[in-house]
């Protein structure tokens, strides 16, 4: 497919690609290959890595850093993936109304959105997921909520710019239904930002998670790259392995799905005009 | 005979990798004397542009000067240092451009951009600079200086701030005035009054003009000298009158030919029953929120219209005349705030959504902008047949019927499968007009269909389009902000102004002998009309 | 200046206090979990009496209308009610945190803004350059990190490592400097936790002002500016960059606003003491009336930077009107 050749075609799209799926794998790998799961202590505390048996270390109670590590990526996968997916979900439908009918639908989500953005939105998530009480449930719900006003407004500016080009004015003139018009016409060419911002914010919310769980705010039965540097604190000074390792992770996966969103923007994007 | 201020000698220009060909211009030359008027002219991707901007050293990023010379005064202005030519520019050769809105720092007031040239070659302070500015303002034609020099260039029109460059470029007295299409952008009152001023500043400082344009009728009133380009080659030069009475080359004809006559050589049109009324049409804008002024801009203000099957009405007018919108009310993309639309009877106007939609498959449109009127992802195929789908008609059906329509548009039925972004301009109007054939209207409107066009391209859509109403007995709506396109292919024409209809009439008999004084200024202002 | 649009958006501003305060109000109440209990257990009695008494002393046992009227009334005169957990009046505890916050975050758009506009004015004028490149993959590399993590390797690399700077705080403990030597020694504790603010809109800044200098330098009247034969030092100046910086403040407004509300994990890293970490104690501790001071008075700035950053933008685009 001409789609996938140009993503492929640039290298920072690919690297990110490879990296996303060694990932993935690791995450969906992780309770066949370590069994006993990330809360068992095998050993010494703060050994370094390197040490016999023991790949990246062990962190402050003796547990295996290595492990860790991949169980962290089954959590950060699954939260940034789900709460992006249930964001853009509202996010394009309340957008796309807005953008295309105007009106009061549209004044109601501008008020909405200015309305998230003056709140401060980490205080306001940290305050959900507190009174939902932490959990993984609480995670995913919490971050959905305090991100769809930025889908939404993506999708709303999308919408209103291409309502008013001229190939959506000929649909209508042909007496294309909206509905018709919606799908067939505006969708398509809204897609590539969408996906786009959809790929960043992935992301930001494994960011957001990671964030969550350093304060003790995340699921308390889980653990995550975030609980692991939260954890890390006390014995940073003479195990720099301990919020090293995790924070690399964190930084290569958000990485990673940065580049893959540039190269689908770029991908997606039909030949411009001379 | 006195040496020519510029020589250029076999100038070549490359492009950068992956641009559509490798050369901008080969093999140049050029001779712009002292105290004339020499005009390039060639249609878009010709280089005459480019070999402006080379005289100036201004070419962009990537597009370098790889053989040749440019000769002025001398002094080979391809192999000066690059300080050296920075002096020289604003200073001995000035240089204007297409749209004085994007030509003029949007931020900086009028008389500071005046006097940051003369101050960049002059040590003057800045309040004598600013007095110099306001004496070449006034100069230019422009009144109220005081207050133009503290302005900001969007509150000025775009005649004001073509005046502004042009008084800008002069500031210095260069001996050469470079012009890259200084009216394409501007009205066409406005157009005749640009030229008539640098015609008149040309004689009265004696300095030299190289004009560039895609507009004859512009050669005709202007040029001493003119170079016709395409491809990037010079095709022919020479005087101007011998080359508009005898061109050597089949393109010159052909361009020369292409430039619509403004007499109208159409019968007169059928005698017919009115197809569509539209009586005291108005439309209303209104702008500004809860916590400012409201402004009510009125667009089309009480006008009346009849169209016939099988005749041409054309609708003329400037930007902001209301054409347009009238246009788009009477196709229902907007909701008038009053009058009538009677299609065989029925009002239009004021029709809900249900009941309008099986009635607008008898009006179609064809829209100004090819790059933006078909949507990028669909196939020409699925372009075109979207509007017969959207009535319940098969697949299979439309398909064939759309390969039958493509070749009465001059297209083969093969593009089907190819998408927009593969064809030109021209092509891409040609698929416009098949998407709005397929559903059979009786009224198509075409929104000034050719402006985007390059001239003989625009012949040729003209032509087309006359074909197509003859043969399918359409009634068409035509607007354009052309006199010429307008006689050339409407039966009668209707002059807009401010949104309301100035003059109405038979073309020949109005172009012949106007009423009104606009109609007559429009007229007078059509370039080479006397000429060619 | 146009007073009657700045009228017309400080009336807007309450509207929004009040949305804010009503919206928060009923979000925070909805939480499991009563005050009463919380307070009791803090004080070590769960006896029942002494929490009828304390409901009662707090209001808790009214309906939550009337006690939102209650809250309603006692804000409208500049009251934001009592701690739970402090005993202290709300507005107090704000106002000695609130400073401090704002000084970070003063800092760190500074930093951020100059770092980033004199990187991307770098990277913009030889595009495709190794520089240019270097630029756009340290950008990448700063929104990837976890800020709280940044704050830490930052402490270990100059704290512990290089022990240059303090690792956390906003004075030295027990010090008891006045005059020039305090402003030092805030000046010293503040590089660090300021820097790791500043780090990811930094990267922001760096990659806007390249793209704005990239489009603003193709367009016309730069080209005229070339023609008039000024020096191409001017051009960069008075033309490209006074046109590019113009999207660029309609972002520092924004960045302003995010600070205001989301320094809590670098404030937590450096024990910063804003009302970041403010919050984070008042949502562990279910301190609502601290809670929800927090969102107003957050609210009120935003409003107060928003209408700022429109004023600051109508004077840097003299084409655009106030009020539209």
């Amino acid at each position: 497919m001409n789609f996938a050749r140009r993503f492929f075609s640039r290298p920072a799209a690919m690297f990110g690609f490879a990296v996303f799926v060694a990932i993935v794998m690791i995450a969906l790998a992780a309770p066949l290959v370590f069994a006993r799961g990330p809360f068992n202590i095998v050993g010494m505390p703060l050994l370094p890595p390197g040490a016999p048996g023991l790949l990246a270390g062990s962190d402050i109670l003796g547990r295996d850093m290595a492990v860790g590590l991949a169980y962290g990526a089954r959590v950060s996968l699954l939260v940034g993936v789900t709460s992006t997916l249930c964001a853009v979900g509202i996010g394009i439908l309340l957008g796309a109304t807005a953008g295309y009918y105007g009106g009061l639908v549209d004044d109601l989500l501008m008020r909405f959105t200015e309305f998230f953005q003056i709140i401060p939105s980490f205080v306001l998530l940290m305050v959900l997921v507190a009174f939902m009480q932490p959990s993984l449930a609480s995670t995913v719900i919490g971050i959905a909520l305090i991100s769809w006003p930025q889908v939404a407004r993506v999708v709303r500016g999308e919408f209103l710019s291409l309502r008013s080009r001229e190939f959506v004015e000929a649909a209508r003139v042909l007496g294309m239904r909206d509905a018709r018009i919606i799908f067939t016409q505006i969708l398509p060419n809204a897609l590539p930002p969408i996906v786009a911002v959809s790929s960043m914010m992935v992301g930001s919310a494994i960011l957001t998670e990671s964030a969550l769980a350093f304060l003790g705010l995340g699921d308390p039965n889980l653990l995550s790259w975030g609980s692991m540097i939260g954890g890390a604190r006390s014995a940073m000074w003479v195990a720099w392995w301990t919020p090293v390792l995790p924070g690399l992770s964190i930084m290569v996966t958000v990485l990673a799905l940065n580049f893959i969103g540039d190269g689908l923007n770029d991908a997606l994007n039909p030949r411009r005009r001379h | 005979m006195a040496e020519p201020l510029v020589s250029i000698r076999n100038l070549t220009v490359s492009l950068p990798q992956g641009a559509d060909r490798p050369l901008a211009v080969e093999d140049v030359g050029l001779d712009v004397g002292r105290n004339e008027i020499v005009c390039i002219v060639g249609e878009s991707g010709s280089g005459k542009s480019v070999t402006a901007h080379a005289i100036m050293g201004l070419l962009p990023r990537g597009v370098t000067a790889t053989g040749g010379q440019i000769l002025f005064g001398g002094v080979d202005l391809l192999r000066e240092a690059p300080e050296a030519l920075r002096k020289r520019r604003g200073r001995d050769i000035a240089m204007i451009f297409q749209d004085p809105m994007a030509a003029l720092n949007p931020v900086v007031a009028i008389g500071r951009q005046v006097t940051e040239q003369i101050r960049a070659h002059r040590p003057v302070s800045e309040h004598q600079a600013l007095n110099q500015a306001g004496a070449l303002l006034s100069q230019m034609g422009l009144k109220d200086v005081a207050s133009l020099l503290k302005a900001y260039p969007h509150q000025l029109s775009g005649g004001q701030r073509q005046r502004v460059m042009i008084a800008m470029a002069l500031s210095l007295s260069p001996q050469l005035l470079i012009a890259d299409e200084p009216t394409t952008a501007l009205d066409v009152t406005t157009q005749a009054q640009i030229l008539k001023l640098i015609k008149r500043i040309q004689a009265e400082r004696e300095m030299s003009v190289l004009l560039i344009t895609h507009d004859f009728g512009v050669v005709a009133d202007m040029a001493d000298q003119v170079a016709v380009m395409r491809h990037g080659r010079v095709l022919e030069s020479g005087a101007a009158r011998s080359v508009l009475g005898n061109p050597s080359h089949s393109y010159t004809r052909a361009l020369i030919a292409a430039v619509p006559h403004g007499e109208s050589q159409l019968p007169p049109p059928p005698d017919a029953r009115p197809l569509m009324q539209v009586t005291g049409l108005t439309k209303r804008f209104r702008r500004g929120g809860l916590f400012s002024r409201a402004s009510i801009t009125t667009a089309v203000d009480d006008v009346s219209l009849t169209l016939s099957k099988g005749e041409t009405l054309g609708i003329v007018g400037e930007s902001g005349s209301g054409k347009s919108t009238l246009a788009r009310c009477v196709i229902r993309l907007l909701d008038p705030d009053a009058g009538e639309v009677l299609l065989d009877g029925a009002d239009i106007a004021h029709m809900k959504a249900g009941r309008l939609r099986p009635l607008r498959r008898r009006i179609q449109m064809v829209f100004q902008d090819p790059y933006s009127s078909l949507n990028p992802r669909q196939t020409v195929g699925d372009i075109i047949t979207a509007g017969p789908r959207a009535y319940g008609e098969e697949l299979k059906q439309a398909r064939a019927r759309a390969a039958d329509i493509l070749q009465l548009v001059g297209l083969n039925p093969q593009v089907m499968d190819r998408l927009p972004h593969e064809f030109s301009g021209g092509q891409r109007q040609r698929i416009g007009l098949a998407r709005a054939l397929m559903l059979r209207p009786d009224v198509l409107i075409a929104d000034e269909p050719v402006s985007a066009l390059d001239v003989t391209v625009q012949a040729q859509v003209l032509k087309l389009l006359d074909d197509v109403r003859k043969q399918m007995n359409l009634a068409m709506l035509f607007i354009t902000h052309d006199m010429r396109v307008a006689a050339q292919v409407c039966h009668r024409v209707m002059v807009m102004r401010h949104g309301r209809i100035v003059e109405c009439g038979p073309t020949r008999s109005l172009f012949a002998a106007p009423s009104n004084d606009y109609t007559k200024a429009l007229l007078a202002a059509i370039p080479g009309r006397q000429s060619i | 200046m146009k007073l009657r649009y700045i009228a017309a958006r400080l009336v807007k501003t309450v509207l929004v206090a009040i949305a804010v305060v009503v919206l928060s109000f009923f979000l925070i109440r909805l939480a499991p979990g009563d005050a009463a209990t919380v307070m009791a257990g803090q004080s070590g009695y769960a006896d029942e009496a002494f929490m009828k008494d304390l409901r009662a002393e707090y209001g808790l046992d009214q309906p939550l209308p009337a006690q939102f009227w209650k809250y309603a009334v006692t804000v409208a005169q500049g009251d934001l009610g009592t701690s739970y957990v402090r005993r202290q009046k709300v507005t107090t505890i704000i106002l000695e945190r609130l400073p401090n916050t704002l000084l970070l975050d003063a800092f760190a758009l500074l930093v951020a803004a100059a770092g980033g506009i004199w990187l991307g004015s770098m990277a913009a004028r030889r595009p495709g350059s190794a520089g240019d490149s270097a630029v756009t993959v340290l950008s990448m590399l700063f929104y990837a990190v976890p800020q709280f993590w940044l704050g830490m390797m930052m402490v270990l690399v100059f704290a512990v490592w290089l022990a240059w700077l303090p690792p956390f705080g906003i004075e030295t403990m027990g010090s008891d400097y006045t005059g020039l030597a305090r402003v030092g020694d805030i000046a010293q504790h503040i590089i660090l936790p300021g820097t790791t603010l500043a780090l990811y809109f930094l990267a922001s800044y760096a990659r806007l002002t390249r793209t704005a200098m990239i489009e603003v330098a193709d367009q016309d009247f730069v080209k005229t500016a070339r023609a008039k034969g000024i020096s191409e030092r001017q051009v960069a100046r008075r033309h490209i960059l006074r046109n590019a910086l113009i999207p660029l403040v309609t972002y520092a407004g924004l960045q302003a606003s995010i600070l205001v509300g989301g320094s809590v994990l670098v404030e937590n890293v450096f024990s910063w003491p804003g009302i970041g970490t403010l919050a984070y104690e008042a949502v562990t501790s279910r301190d609502n009336p601290v809670l929800l001071g927090i969102f107003i008075v957050t609210a009120l700035l935003v409003c107060l930077f928003n209408l700022i950053t429109d004023i600051a933008y109508s004077i840097a685009d003299p084409r655009v009107e106030l009020g539209k």
